[in-house]
């Protein structure tokens, strides 16, 4: 069956790109990227994650440009860094180092370090709330500005982790230190099997609803494991590229924020006698996406016939740009195609009459 | 201070206080531009902790620049789309780099100030700790209640 290049509707085209304008135009008020970036903070968390591309500036200007379409924003993201080179690779991240912000586990409730809740809408009582209807946005900020001033400082501490003192019992499997360089899912098509990195890296970027929907089938009953969560930390971790006229320095370039989890599960030797670890890590505060991927993570380690146990199927198809594109595909004239199957249904009706 | 202090102070700091140092600088210097400054990418090699490997978690953007007073080569690189910013922290290296900067004392002041916010939000969240009052004597507590259970 052969594709056939049509032209037309190019006045059509411009037309329904400046009718865009008019859809996002709205009303004369305005929501600045300033308003998107630190107010729909989980949302620009979201396409960052999803984009594989850590720039909060970038991800709120790209919703504000596609009416809050996070697979549209994504598009824009990954777009537009590739028009970019990339000139560094940072040093190595350990999370030990992890500035943390919020830190619990369903394992334990007394960890080294303790639990710290942070911000969490895990409490709340989702009743809308009305009266932020008519907030007052400046005061707000000035309450919470005068708030943080009040504070007495507190020194920062790394956190122990959690699944270090399971690693002490050896209740937990400690692995040596591997220095191999990591698959790069960005510059290289998957091969199966994968690479660990390559996993992990594709995890990260995938889309937020498919894998937590994956995780959600094998929690009930697609799938072998019911997680206990270890550990779930969300802070901010420092990034440092090399000194270019000094080889023993580095230079600080920021800090991004990061959702990290790991998971316990059971046994995976035959006697029981330890845990296994699935391992999750999101950029932003998104707590379900990372948990979600260190249920994947466990379950491609366990194999098996479920969906969320096949490798092929759970890395193909969950990133938001080739899924959302392969689906909008549809929408694009099959015209001969459409024709050819209509000629065969036809036919065969033809031939059932005769 | 060595590289990774100094560099930590200057991304933290407002654009136009080290447009200012940068300023301040070029009044008595001559610099020159060796690398346009421009965006780019930094990869982030994360190392996970479960199996000890490495894996890449995404990219950031970062502007950056190089630069040249009297002689000596400076950098500078920033996460997030500021080549400006990248291009003053250049001068600044450079500056150090050829022992001219003068402005050593107004790093230290920011880096305290900078340290003090840091240290009153870590307040903040630390406030948010859990105090568990146990209504079971059954549940673990912690690695070693694990271990007796």
């Amino acid at each position: 069956m052969a594709y056939v290049a049509v032209s037309g509707g190019k006045e059509a085209i411009e037309e329904s790109i400046r009718l865009l304008d008019y859809y996002r135009s709205g009303t004369e008020k305005d929501i600045e990227t300033e308003a998107i970036e630190n107010k729909m903070s989980l949302l620009v968390d979201r396409v960052m994650s999803e984009a594989g591309l850590y720039s909060r500036t970038y991800a709120a200007l790209a919703l504000k440009q596609c009416e809050g379409s996070v697979e549209e924003a994504v598009f824009l993201l990954r777009a537009y860094r590739s028009t970019l080179t990339r000139n560094y690779y940072t040093k190595t991240v350990d999370t030990d180092d992890m500035r943390v912000v919020r830190r619990i586990s369903a394992a334990f409730k007394d960890i080294l370090g303790g639990q710290i809740l942070g911000a969490t809408y895990d409490y709340t009582h989702r009743l809308i709330n009305f009266d932020i209807n008519h907030e007052d946005p400046a005061r707000l900020h000035k309450e919470a500005q005068s708030r943080l001033a009040e504070e007495q400082p507190q020194e920062v501490a790394a956190c122990p982790r959690v699944s270090d003192e399971l690693k002490k019992e050896g209740l937990i499997d400690t692995f040596p230190t591997n220095d191999t360089q990591p698959y790069d899912v960005t510059t290289n098509m998957l091969e199966f099997p994968c690479d660990r990195s390559a996993r992990l890296q594709t995890l990260s970027r995938a889309d937020t609803g498919f894998i937590s929907g994956l995780a959600y089938s094998a929690l009930r009953g697609f799938g072998q494991i019911h997680p206990t969560v270890g550990e779930l930390r969300c802070g901010y971790v420092e990034l440092c590229v090399p000194y270019l006229f000094d080889e023993k320095e580095t230079i600080y370039i920021g800090e991004v924020l990061m959702t990290e989890v790991e998971c316990f599960n059971e046994a995976d030797d035959q006697d029981k006698l330890k845990l296994a670890v699935g391992y999750g890590a999101v950029f932003g505060r998104n707590e379900n996406k990372a948990i979600a991927m260190a249920v994947i993570d466990r379950e491609l380690d366990n194999g098996g016939d479920y969906p969320t146990q096949n490798e092929e199927f759970v890395l193909m198809h969950g990133d938001s740009l080739e899924m959302n594109g392969f689906i909008s595909h549809l929408k694009l004239p099959h015209y001969v195609t459409f024709q050819s199957k209509l000629d065969a249904v036809r036919k065969t009706r033809r031939a059932d009459h005769e | 201070m060595d590289k990774k202090q100094l560099f930590t102070i200057l991304a933290k700091a407002d654009r136009e206080i080290v447009a200012s140092l940068s300023d301040d600088i070029q009044k008595n210097h001559n610099v020159t531009v060796v690398k346009e400054p421009a965006k780019t990418l930094a990869m982030i090699k994360l190392r996970e902790p479960v199996k000890q490997s490495l894996f890449y978690m995404g990219e950031v953007i970062v502007s950056e620049a190089v630069v040249e007073l009297d002689g000596a080569k400076g950098m500078g690189v920033t996460m997030g789309d500021d080549t400006e910013k990248a291009l003053h922290m250049a001068v600044i290296d450079a500056a150090i780099n050829h022992h001219v900067f003068t402005g050593m004392d107004i790093l230290l002041k920011l880096e305290q100030e900078q340290k003090d916010f840091i240290m009153r939000e870590n307040a903040m969240h630390l406030k948010t700790m859990v105090n568990f009052n146990s209504m079971d004597g059954e549940v673990p507590s912690d690695v070693n209640a694990f271990k007796k259970v």
